[in-house]
């Protein structure tokens, strides 16, 4: 196997726990700062090692990444603040990648979190971008469900699929969440659960749609000597591809970047889709995740019907291990990272009941930002264990 | 209250967009002109599900209390646009496109519907020129 192509290492991660009704006092903030304090300690390394912070969240203003910078007592050489929703765990990741090979910084922590209650969600939603406020929001559209749902009927029209074909998504992911104390859903979920449960945008029901929770995540990236040292496993990063706007939104949401940015990613990391011991794939609904798995070749002759009931479901490939944003919760700006948070605990090999045994190299992606029919966003990682 | 749906085109290459943009995604002109589009084909629809409390956001916009029945519309212009439809609407429906303003809100939200259509021809469409300086070019 050749070498990481990238000299960066993802040293530590953490996620706070997801929490359906926090307190008042546990503000965006609080969120944010536990998460940097737990993945600093699970790093093993202190705060003032750290030279560079990223930070992602919709609820944090009118603060930015300055004010927690200071607020969390680090003085640093690298700050970035990053807006793209479910793209913006990888987007950050491939900035600081690039700055500590460069020598911009040695050591940065990326965390995302947001408070995120029903109040604070329509707040997002309504003013996500200026179109969300004049021309989604008045109609009115009360958040996103509805756009994934003509997708969702879309891409079931184009693959001949049914609502008990998209519900292998769901139900195997929470299969995993049984195995996951994080996850906020952990109830084994059966068919006849998903069937009968509340219509939100038929054809999307309850279990489509993401619990919305509060939390945080972060990771820490340095550099691969200062990861050798710690004697301890470290995640390296084959190769990121990102592509924003490919289609300024005259495409059909299905077919989607991740098609664009397929070749260039597997070319660059060297290896291919069946070399994947497992995949962690933004799922703010389960149409997405067979979009993005399908795009990027994750399925076979893109037999979709088969592989959501043979490979999903009957095999538990492993997708979405913590049970995704699905079963353990969207925690606003956080889920942009929380699939990255995931990688790096299956990659060391510190995933309790839910590890996957001999897990060397996985796919990550990212996916958001909504300009008017569906998202905008889109990037993918592989990432490998380095011993 | 209701008035003719209206895209914007580019003058220079014919480009549709909607909602507007400000340079052109194919030949970067910055000059638009309004074209009226009435009908379209619904290709998805949904029944949103209320939410539990009727109230207003700071925007304006209000969180609705009622159903609302919601569609994807491949119009005629090549856009697809998202609308609110009237009941009775199915897929693979013609319908007529109309812009609402909505009366709930201050600021210059504007809402879409869709009807069955009737087979009423296009309006004329007037042409606007729109240089830069002068976007966002909202369509009235
Ligand atoms: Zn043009």
């Amino acid at each position: 196997m050749a070498e990481p192509l990238t000299r960066a290492r993802i040293i530590g991660a953490a996620e706070t726990p997801y929490e359906r009704h926090p307190s008042t006092e546990r503000r965006t903030e609080t969120f944010i700062a536990e998460a940097v304090v737990a993945a600093l300690h699970d790093a093993g390394i202190s705060r003032d090692e750290v030279d560079g912070f990223g930070v992602a969240s919709f609820s944090l203003a009118p603060d930015h990444a300055i004010d927690l910078t200071w607020k969390l007592g680090m003085t640093i050489r690298w700050v970035m603040e990053d807006t793209n929703g479910g793209a913006s765990g990888i987007n950050m990741l491939q900035h600081a990648i690039r700055a500590i090979e460069a020598g911009d910084a040695e050591t940065i922590v990326l965390a995302a979190g947001d408070r995120m209650e029903r109040r604070e969600f329509h707040l997002m939603t309504d003013r996500y971008n200026r179109v969300s406020r004049d021309y989604m929001a008045p109609l009115p559209l009360n958040g996103p469900n509805a756009l994934f749902a003509f997708l969702t009927e879309r891409y079931g029209r184009a693959h001949g699929l049914a609502r008990e074909d998209f519900a292998c998504v769901p139900i195997a992911q929470r299969t995993w969440a049984t195995r996951n104390p994080g996850a906020v859903y952990r109830a084994p979920m059966t068919l006849d659960d998903y069937m009968a449960s509340l219509p939100i945008a038929p054809p999307l029901t309850r279990y489509d749609c993401v619990p919305i929770v509060s939390g945080g995540d972060a990771i820490v990236v340095t550099t691969e000597e200062r990861a050798a040292k710690l004697g301890r496993p470290s995640v390296g990063v084959r190769a990121i591809r990102s592509i924003f706007n490919d289609e300024n939104q005259d495409g059909n949401g299905i077919e989607t970047g991740f098609a664009r940015i397929r070749d260039p990613l597997w070319e660059a990391a060297g290896v291919g889709p069946e070399d994947m011991d497992a995949a962690f794939i933004y799922d703010d609904y389960p149409v997405m995740v067979l979009v993005q798995l399908g795009d990027l070749g994750m399925i076979p002759a893109m037999d979709v019907k088969r592989y959501v009931h043979k490979t999903l479901l009957e095999d538990l490939y492993p997708v979405n291990t913590s049970g995704g944003q699905l079963s353990a919760g969207q925690a606003g700006a956080a889920g942009g990272l929380h699939g990255l948070v995931e990688s790096v605990q299956q990659l060391r090999g510190e995933a309790g009941e839910r590890q996957v045994q001999g897990a060397e190299l996985v796919l990550t992606t990212g996916y958001g930002m909504v300009l008017y029919t569906h998202g905008s966003s889109h990037n993918a990682a592989i990432l490998e264990r380095v011993a | 209250m209701s008035a003719p749906f209206a895209v914007t085109e580019c003058v220079d290459c014919g480009y549709v967009a909607y909602p507007p943009r400000i340079l052109c995604p194919v030949c970067a002109s910055s000059r638009w002109k309004r074209r009226l589009t009435e009908n379209g084909i619904v290709t998805e629809l949904t029944v949103r599900r209320p939410v539990a409390k009727r109230r207003q956001l700071p925007s304006g916009n209000w969180l609705d209390q009622e159903e609302t029945r919601l569609a994807a519309i491949q119009s005629d212009a090549g856009v697809r646009v998202i609308a609110r439809i009237a009941p009775g609407v199915e897929i693979g429906d013609r319908v007529r496109l109309r812009q609402e303003a909505s009366t709930a809100i201050a600021l210059p939200g504007q809402v879409v519907s869709a009807d069955l259509a009737d087979g009423s021809a296009d309006e004329a469409a007037p042409t606007i020129h729109a240089p830069l300086s002068d976007y966002p070019g909202r369509t009235p």
